[in-house]
């Protein structure tokens, strides 16, 4: 039984990173489509590239983060959290 | 090689710049709440370098998808995105797993370029100021 409760702990740790990790979806969608339009704009105005690369590269870094708390909580949740359930559940029953 | 833009350079820089002062702060505070030992150190290290050379790399993802069709440039920044947040997620493991790294010390850095760039416009807004006053 112990070992049962212990596998579920562990299999929904990963559940839990894998599923926050969809997230991570959607900064690569986001960026793909910032820079295309940003080809579009230099095409239209050259003169502009300077200004478009900076504004670009900011934005990319703040899509960029969303992606990153998820890879965070990933990393947590594979790493730290099941060790911290599995004691939690083994001093409950002691 | 490829030769770095002016602007990449300009911002690569700026957010270098920003990471080290929050670094600096960040070791301040574990020192004040009495927990700095060596892993903080390396586990700083370790996170400040990562978040910034992912900046630096995207930076020339971005200067080289410019420079591209409008497709192509897309799938360009998509790869380049996996690749990049790969690295972060390894650097991360690394960071976890290994004992001489701090595990906050490590992952914290990582949200440094965003807090620069949340500092951005006080910055710009002061320095436009002065340009009017002079």
């Amino acid at each position: 039984m112990l070992e049962l409760a212990i596998g579920i702990i562990l299999g929904c740790c990963a559940l839990g990173a894998g599923m926050a990790m969809i997230a991570g979806i959607g900064p690569g969608i986001g960026e793909g489509n910032a820079v295309a339009k940003a080809c579009e704009a230099i095409g239209r105005q050259p003169e502009c590239k300077g200004a478009v690369t900076t504004t670009m590269l900011m934005g990319c870094a703040i899509a960029e983060t969303t992606g990153l708390y998820a890879l965070v909580i990933a990393i947590l949740l594979i790493f730290l959290a099941p060790g911290r359930f599995v004691n939690i559940l083994l001093e409950s029953i002691r | 090689m490829i030769k770095l833009d002016a602007t990449v350079r300009r911002e690569s820089r700026y957010i270098a710049g920003w990471v080290l002062v929050l670094s600096l702060v960040m070791e301040a505070v574990f020192l004040v709440i009495g927990q700095w030992d060596y892993t903080v150190l390396l586990g700083n290290l370790l996170g400040g370098s990562v978040a910034t050379f992912n900046f630096l790399l995207m930076g020339m993802t971005v200067q080289q998808a410019l420079e591209k069709e409008e497709k192509e440039s897309k799938d360009f920044m998509r790869t380049s995105q996996t690749l990049r947040t790969l690295m972060q997620f390894l650097a991360a493991v690394l960071g976890v797993a290994l004992p001489c790294f701090s595990i906050p010390a490590t992952l914290i850095p990582l949200f440094f370029p965003r807090i620069a760039i949340a500092f951005r416009p006080l910055f710009d807004k002061k320095s436009a100021d002065n340009s009017k006053e002079v």
